[in-house]
């Protein structure tokens, strides 16, 4: 495909999918000789486009430098053809709480592309030999990685800097990789990897290697409770073909699971209502040049009209976590949790290689479904993609079967710094089933 | 949690609620905690870190380096004459 051929293909893709925050217009910018095209979830910093996170707050906010990891992709090659939108700082599993519009299912439009990285789950879907670079806080690479019929790689929490990137919680924030298929990711995602000094929890990590394998897997019976029919059938269909490929499959129980989900959004909500401080109207996005309000009248009224109402719930949440008289029974028990959560995996750890659980409960919902939630169901709908995040653990969604044409993911969960392995197995799952492309491609 | 914690929880976060949305979290954040009672059945735990996994300090060599495009990031913040531009405060 010539440069040209590839500008028209990302204005046509972004025109019925809007995936796009922003992209390349100049159909010149195509014609560079690079290896590869990617993008990047607009929570990413890069010198060509804003970097708004899905939100009014950072509306004309230009970074004046490249994230590490679009960076090293850039080095290899890559041409960074857009950035993709998400969900508000990453506040959503649906994609529908972005402040520039709502992605659309490649599969089905009337449908979510799952969040919060929902533009880059599109892309990955539509774009031949595209690679989008997602950000997974509790869930938001595997769960567009389900809906939109894609590969979703996490790595280990500090495998990738997360220098410029736009932070959400940094004690659960990882940079990964989605794209149609496996091998893209084991190629690029070695690249992104590695110590760097601009981040200190890249700093201890030992090298990454992708070999290894999956010869076995537990199925904690906990995340099969609380799923769609069509999903409960499609995933035991594809524990079945794991076992044909010579997989042991364990079912366990991991009943700490069930105080990972509260755990998570405490954590996350308290980490980002200190981060969300720094956007008040003074150092980015639509700066304030005269008031005649007090700074703090000034800040209120700032967040209050550019933060979108899923913002101001973490916030209002997260803020509350961390008063005084509080902080021991939410924050620190959280904390509490995490550990308790990780010993619970390390303890299947000890007897097979993965954890194998659907990736979401059902197919991507209607927009007019995701309208009706209430919040609690909303956040409900992580309780399979939270735990390994809140672990900190590497994980990968993989397509696993298509009900009523809907792509839907399975997930699997490895130990701390072996994500090789997952794409070993991703590798060998591709040579057994067949991904479908959406029909109305780009 | 009722209304008046979501006033005062919204003054320390710097936002200004509309009735309407004060009477909307409230309802939703009761709904939420309610959830998350859950956490008190848990066990305690002596021995926790603050992140999932352990991370050591460890310095760069401290040179001086010029900042990738310095002028671009003036612009940016809108500098003049050297300082960093505040809003005007009457």
């Amino acid at each position: 495909m010539t440069g040209k051929d590839l500008a028209t293909t990302v204005r046509l893709a972004d025109e019925r999918y809007r995936m796009f925050a922003e992209k390349l217009e100049d159909p010149l910018a195509y014609e560079g000789g690079h290896s590869f095209h990617f993008s990047a979830k607009d929570n990413l910093c890069s010198v060509e486009f804003q970097a708004r996170a899905g939100s009014r707050i950072l509306e004309g906010y230009n970074p004046p430098f490249d994230a590490t990891a679009i960076k090293r992709l850039k080095e290899a090659g890559g041409l960074l053809i857009g950035k993709t939108n998400m969900d508000e700082f990453g506040f959503g599993s649906f994609g529908t709480n972005s402040d520039i519009g709502v992605p659309l299912n490649p599969f089905d439009t009337t449908r979510c592309c799952g969040g919060s990285s929902g533009g880059a789950g599109a892309a990955a879907s539509v774009l031949d030999g595209h690679l989008s670079i997602g950000v997974s806080t509790g869930g938001s690479i595997s769960c567009p990685a389900s809906f939109c019929g894609v590969v979703g790689l996490v790595p280990t929490y500090g495998r990738v800097s997360r220098w410029g990137l736009i932070d959400y919680g940094n004690s659960l924030d990882k940079i990964g990789l989605l794209a149609s298929s496996s091998d893209m990711i084991a190629r690029y995602l070695p690249v992104i990897s590695g110590p760097d000094a601009l981040d200190p929890t890249s700093q201890v990590q030992p090298p990454l290697s992708i070999e290894g394998d999956v010869g076995s897997v537990a199925i904690p019976e906990e995340a099969l409770a609380g799923l769609s029919d069509g999903v409960r059938k499609a995933f035991e269909e594809a524990v079945g073909r794991l076992e044909g490929m010579g997989v042991e499959v364990r079912r366990v129980a991991m009943p700490e699971l069930r105080f990972a989900l509260p755990a998570y959004y405490i954590l996350a909500t308290a980490e980002a209502s200190t981060n969300l401080a720094r956007y008040c109207g003074m150092r980015y996005g639509d700066i304030v040049e005269e008031t005649d309000l007090g700074f703090n009248e000034l800040f209120s009224q700032v967040r209050s009209k550019d933060l979108g109402n899923e913002a101001k719930r973490r916030i209002l949440l997260g803020t509350f976590c961390r008063m005084v008289g509080l902080r021991d029974r939410y924050y620190i028990k959280a904390l509490q949790v995490r550990k308790l959560v990780i010993q619970a995996y390390e303890r299947q750890f000890r007897e097979v290689d993965a954890v194998l659980t659907p990736t979401m409960p059902f197919v991507a919902p209607r927009l007019d479904e995701v309208e009706k939630m209430s919040a609690l169901e909303a956040y409900h709908a992580d309780f399979l993609t939270v735990p390994p995040n809140l672990a900190g653990l590497p994980h990968i969604s993989l397509p696993c079967a298509y009900i009523d044409g809907l792509p839907a993911g399975m997930q699997l969960v490895a130990p701390h710094w072996e994500e090789g392995r997952l794409l070993s197995l991703a590798a060998r799952w591709e040579r057994e089933f067949q991904y479908r492309r959406p029909e109305g491609g780009a | 949690m009722d209304e008046e914690m979501v006033r005062k929880v919204a003054r320390v976060a710097r936002l200004d609620l509309t009735d309407e949305e004060v009477g909307r979290y409230a309802a939703e954040l009761e709904d939420i905690l309610s959830a998350f009672e859950v956490l008190d059945e848990a066990p305690a735990m002596e021995d926790f870190d603050p992140g999932p996994v352990p991370v050591e300090d460890r310095l760069r060599d401290d040179e001086v380096k010029p900042y990738p495009d310095p002028e671009r990031l003036r612009r940016e913040m809108r500098a003049a004459d050297g300082w960093v531009r505040g809003p005007r405060l009457t």
